[in-house]
C-alpha cells in the first residue's frame, strides 16, 4: 500500500499526488483533516483516509472506493455518480447530496440534509440522521438504521426511504407504506455487505405521496 | 398576466381563403398553440373563439397564405383604463377562478430604467482624435483566466450567450446557439439543464463528435454551468467545456431557483438531466452544499481540482447587492463574474418575481465595478453584463460602464426568431425555440438559425467597434464612464454617470466611487 502524508500539503498537491500514484494498489492518506475536496472526481482506485477527513470528501466521485477510518466533515460524496464512500465514524451535514449513483455508507450518525436531491445513489446511515434528510429526493434509496430528526423526507419526489427507528416529524408529500418482498430482497444485501446489525423486516418504508408535489 | 388580453386579433374575412372555398384552409387554427381560432365545420369559416388567449406571437399571420390576419396591441384599452387594463382585469379573474399565481416566460414587461437614457460622448478636438473604423484596428479580444488556469478563454469579441438550459430551450435552439458561437468566436453556455451531446463539438466548430471535421470557423467555446439543481452533472460534464460557471442567481428570478415543469421533461430532457420523464425538475433557490463563503471557496477549489486547473471558474449573480455580492465572488476565487440585471430572461418564473424583483442592469454595474476596483482586480477578474442588452449600442454602454464582456440572452432568442410573446413556460413556442413539441421544433433549423445568430453577433461587434473608435479608442478595455453621459436625472442618479449639460455626476455621487472629483474631472480610468 502506498501512503501519502497530507500534513502541510494543500489540496492541489495532495490530490495531484494521489492521481500520480494511482494504479491497482490501495493508497492510504493521513493527516488530511484540513483538506476540503480530498480525492474529488476520481474514476478508479481504492483510497483509505486514515483518521478524519474534511468537507466535500470524494465529491464528484465517479468510480473510486474511498474509506475514512474515523469521521468526515460536511457534504461527503457530494454529487457522486458512481463508486463507494464508506465512513467508519460519523459524518456531518449533507451526506450524499446531489448524487446520481454509487453507494455512501456512514456507520455512525449523519447530519442534517443528508441525501438531499439524491438522484440515484444508495445512502446508508448506520446511526441516526439529522433533520430534513431526503429533501427533494428524486431517485435512489436512503436507508437509516437509527432515528431521524424533523421534516424527514421533506418534499420527496421519487425514490424510497427506509428507516428502522423513529422520526421527529415527517415532511410534506410523504406516505408510509408497508414493506414488500421486493423491499426486503433489496435491503438484505445492504445490511449483509456492510455488516449492519439489523433485519430488513424491521424497517418502515416512506415514498412520495405525489410525483408532482409543487405548485403549478 | 402581462400579455393575455393585450392583443386584438382581426381576420379579414373577404381575404380569408375560406370566403371563396369554405373549409379549405385551417392554417391559423393549426399553427396557433393557444387555441385562438377554430374552423366552423358547418359553415367552413374560420372563427376567433378566444381573443384573450392570444399572446401576440403572430405565428398565425406569418403562416396565413392569404395575409388575412392582423394582430395589434390593445393600446387604446391600455391608455383608457390604466392601471385597470384588460390584462390586469384578466389577471384578477384568473386568480379568483383558480387560486393560482401566474407564471411567465421571457422576462420583464414595460418600462424599467435601462441604457436608453445614456448617450455616447464622441471624440472631438479637446480629446483624443476619433479613429478610422475602416483603416485602423480596434482590439476587441477579451481573455478570461489569464493567470489562473492552463487554458484561458479567448473571446474574439466581448460577447457571450447568456446561460439558457436545455429544457427551457429546445435541442435545436441549443444547437443553433452553439453554431452561432462557433462562427463568432464567442462562448455559449449549457445553462443548468445539463449538456446535450452535440453542444460540445458544435460550439468548437466541429460537425462531428470526434471533432475531426471542422465546419465553422473560428470555433467558439462552451461554458459549463454548475448550479443548485446539478442536472446532468458529473466529472465528465465539467470537463466537456472551456470554463465552469457557478450559478448563484439570475436576473429574472433572483432569490429563486429554477423549475422545469414535468410537462417539459421529455425523454430527451430526462436523459440529459438524469431525472425521470414527466418529473418536475426543481433547482433549489440555494446550494444545499454551501452554507458559508468558506464553503464556496472550498467548492471552487475542488472544481478547479477536478478540471485539472485547466479552465477558468466563472460566477453568475442575480441583481441583488452588487457590491457585496461581487466582493464575495472575488473572495471565492472567481475569474469572471456575470451580473444579470432586472430584465434578464427566463423560461419560466412567477410573474410577480420577474416583474418586480431585482435591480436594473444599469444600476448593478457601478457598484460591481467598484468592488472589483476596491479589490484591485478590475479588468483582471472579468465582469460580464447581462440583462436586457439588445444591440451593440447597449453593449458599448455596458462596456464603458466597466464591464469587460456583454451577454445576450433574450436578444439571442429574438435573433433566433422569437416574437416575444412571454409564453415560453407553456412549451408551445411556435418558432421551436422553447418548445419540445416535434412539429414546432421542426421549424427551427439549427444551421440556418446558427447563421442568424452569427450575423447578429457580427453586426453588434461592428456597432461596438464604430462607437469605440468614434470615442477615440483603439481598445475596448480603454472605454470608461467618461465616454458616456446620462440624459436624465433618474439615470444619472442610478448610475453615477455625468449628467449631460451639467457635465458632472450628481453631487451625492461625487467621490463616492472615485469616478469624479469636485471639478468633474475623472480620477480613475
Amino acid at each position: 500500500m502506498k501512503v501519502i502524508d497530507a500534513k502541510n500539503r494543500d489540496l492541489k498537491t495532495t490530490n495531484g499526488l494521489v492521481k500520480k500514484v494511482l494504479d491497482g494498489q490501495p493508497i492510504a492518506i493521513r493527516n488530511a483533516r484540513h483538506l476540503h475536496g480530498l480525492v474529488a472526481g476520481l474514476n478508479k482506485g481504492e483510497l483509505i483516509v486514515r483518521g478524519s477527513a474534511g468537507d466535500y470528501l470524494g465529491a464528484l466521485n465517479s468510480g473510486a472506493k474511498i474509506t475514512v477510518t474515523r469521521n468526515a466533515g460536511k457534504y461527503t460524496a457530494d454529487n457522486m455518480t458512481s463508486g463507494e464512500v464508506i465512513i467508519e465514524g460519523n459524518a456531518g451535514y449533507g451526506v450524499g447530496q446531489y448524487c446520481y449513483g454509487g453507494v455512501v455508507v456512514v456507520k455512525g450518525d449523519a447530519g442534517d440534509f443528508t441525501a438531499t436531491m439524491n438522484k440515484g445513489a444508495t445512502i446508508i446511515i448506520g446511526g441516526d440522521v439529522g433533520s430534513d434528510a431526503g429533501t427533494y429526493m428524486l431517485k435512489g434509496d436512503l436507508v437509516v438504521l437509527g432515528n431521524a430528526g424533523r421534516n424527514f423526507a421533506n418534499y420527496l419526489i421519487r425514490g424510497t426511504i427506509y428507516i428502522r427507528g423513529q422520526w421527529d416529524s415527517l415532511g410534506h408529500n410523504t406516505r408510509v407504506e408497508p414493506l414488500t418482498d421486493e423491499d426486503i430482497t433489496k435491503l438484505h444485501p445492504y445490511i449483509e455487505h456492510y455488516s449492519m446489525d439489523a433485519k430488513p423486516e424491521e424497517f418502515k418504508k416512506i415514498v412520495a405521496a405525489s410525483e408532482k408535489p409543487f405548485y403549478n | 398576466m402581462a400579455v393575455i388580453g393585450a392583443f386584438c386579433v382581426s381576420v379579414n374575412r373577404e381575404a380569408c381563403i375560406n370566403a371563396s372555398m369554405p373549409g379549405k384552409c385551417a392554417t391559423c387554427a393549426e399553427v396557433c398553440p393557444h387555441g385562438v381560432y377554430a374552423l366552423d365545420v358547418e359553415t367552413g369559416m374560420m372563427h376567433i373563439v378566444n381573443y384573450n388567449a392570444c399572446v401576440g406571437c403572430r405565428i398565425c399571420s406569418e403562416f396565413c397564405p392569404a395575409d388575412a390576419i392582423r394582430i395589434n396591441p390593445a393600446e387604446s384599452e391600455y391608455l383608457s383604463r390604466y392601471p385597470w387594463t384588460l390584462s390586469a382585469i384578466e389577471e384578477v379573474h384568473y386568480k379568483a377562478q383558480t387560486g393560482e399565481y401566474l407564471l411567465r416566460g421571457f422576462g420583464t414587461v414595460g418600462p424599467t430604467p435601462n441604457f436608453d437614457m445614456i448617450t455616447v460622448v464622441p471624440s472631438q478636438i479637446s480629446s483624443a482624435a476619433p479613429l478610422d473604423k475602416y483603416r485602423e484596428e480596434c482590439e476587441m479580444e477579451v481573455v478570461i483566466g489569464e493567470e489562473t488556469c492552463e487554458k484561458p478563454l479567448h473571446l474574439q469579441v466581448p460577447f457571450v450567450w447568456a446561460a439558457m438550459s436545455f429544457g427551457a430551450l429546445s435541442k435545436e435552439a441549443k444547437m443553433a446557439l452553439a453554431i452561432g458561437a462557433a462562427q463568432s468566436g464567442i462562448a455559449t453556455n449549457t445553462g443548468e439543464g445539463g449538456l446535450i451531446p452535440e453542444e460540445a463539438w458544435l460550439a468548437h466548430g466541429y460537425a462531428d463528435k470526434e471533432q475531426k471535421r471542422k465546419k465553422w470557423d473560428p470555433g467558439g467555446f462552451l461554458i459549463i454551468q454548475w448550479s443548485t439543481g446539478r442536472w446532468g452533472v458529473s466529472v465528465d460534464y465539467l470537463n466537456s467545456g472551456d470554463a465552469v460557471e457557478v450559478k448563484i442567481g439570475q436576473g429574472a428570478k433572483p432569490g429563486m431557483g429554477g423549475h422545469l415543469l414535468g410537462s417539459k421533461v421529455t425523454e430527451d430532457v430526462s436523459r440529459v438531466r438524469g431525472v425521470p420523464v414527466g418529473s418536475d425538475a426543481l433547482s433549489p433557490c440555494r446550494y444545499y452544499d454551501v452554507q458559508s463563503l468558506d464553503d464556496m471557496k472550498h467548492m471552487v477549489a475542488f472544481l478547479r481540482d477536478v478540471t485539472n486547473y485547466q479552465v477558468p471558474i466563472l460566477f453568475k449573480l442575480g441583481p441583488s447587492r452588487p457590491y457585496a455580492d461581487v466582493a464575495a465572488c472575488i473572495e471565492a476565487g472567481a475569474d469572471a463574474i456575470s451580473i444579470d440585471g432586472l430584465v434578464g430572461g427566463t423560461g419560466c418564473s412567477p410573474d410577480i418575481v420577474t416583474q418586480g424583483v431585482g435591480i436594473p442592469t444599469i444600476a448593478c454595474l457601478p457598484p460591481a465595478v467598484q468592488a472589483l476596483k476596491d479589490y484591485g482586480v478590475h479588468r483582471k477578474v472579468k465582469l460580464v453584463a447581462l440583462g436586457g442588452i439588445r444591440n451593440g449600442l447597449d453593449a458599448y454602454k455596458a462596456l464603458a460602464m466597466g464591464a469587460d464582456i456583454v451577454g445576450f440572452g433574450s436578444a439571442a432568442e429574438v435573433a433566433m426568431g422569437c416574437r416575444v410573446c412571454y409564453a415560453c413556460q407553456k412549451g408551445n413556442c411556435p418558432y421551436g425555440i422553447t418548445s419540445h413539441r416535434p412539429e414546432m421544433r421542426a421549424r427551427l433549423d439549427p444551421i440556418v438559425v446558427g447563421q442568424r445568430l452569427a450575423n447578429f453577433i457580427h453586426a453588434c461587434a461592428e456597432e461596438v467597434k464604430i462607437l469605440t473608435m468614434l470615442s477615440g479608442h483603439s481598445r475596448i478595455k480603454d472605454l470608461s464612464t467618461e465616454d458616456l453621459r446620462a440624459m436624465d436625472l433618474n439615470t444619472a442618479a442610478l448610475t453615477g454617470l455625468k449628467l449631460a449639460g451639467y457635465d458632472r455626476a450628481l453631487p451625492f455621487w461625487e467621490g463616492l466611487f472615485g469616478q469624479t472629483n469636485g471639478n468633474g474631472h475623472q480620477t480613475t480610468p
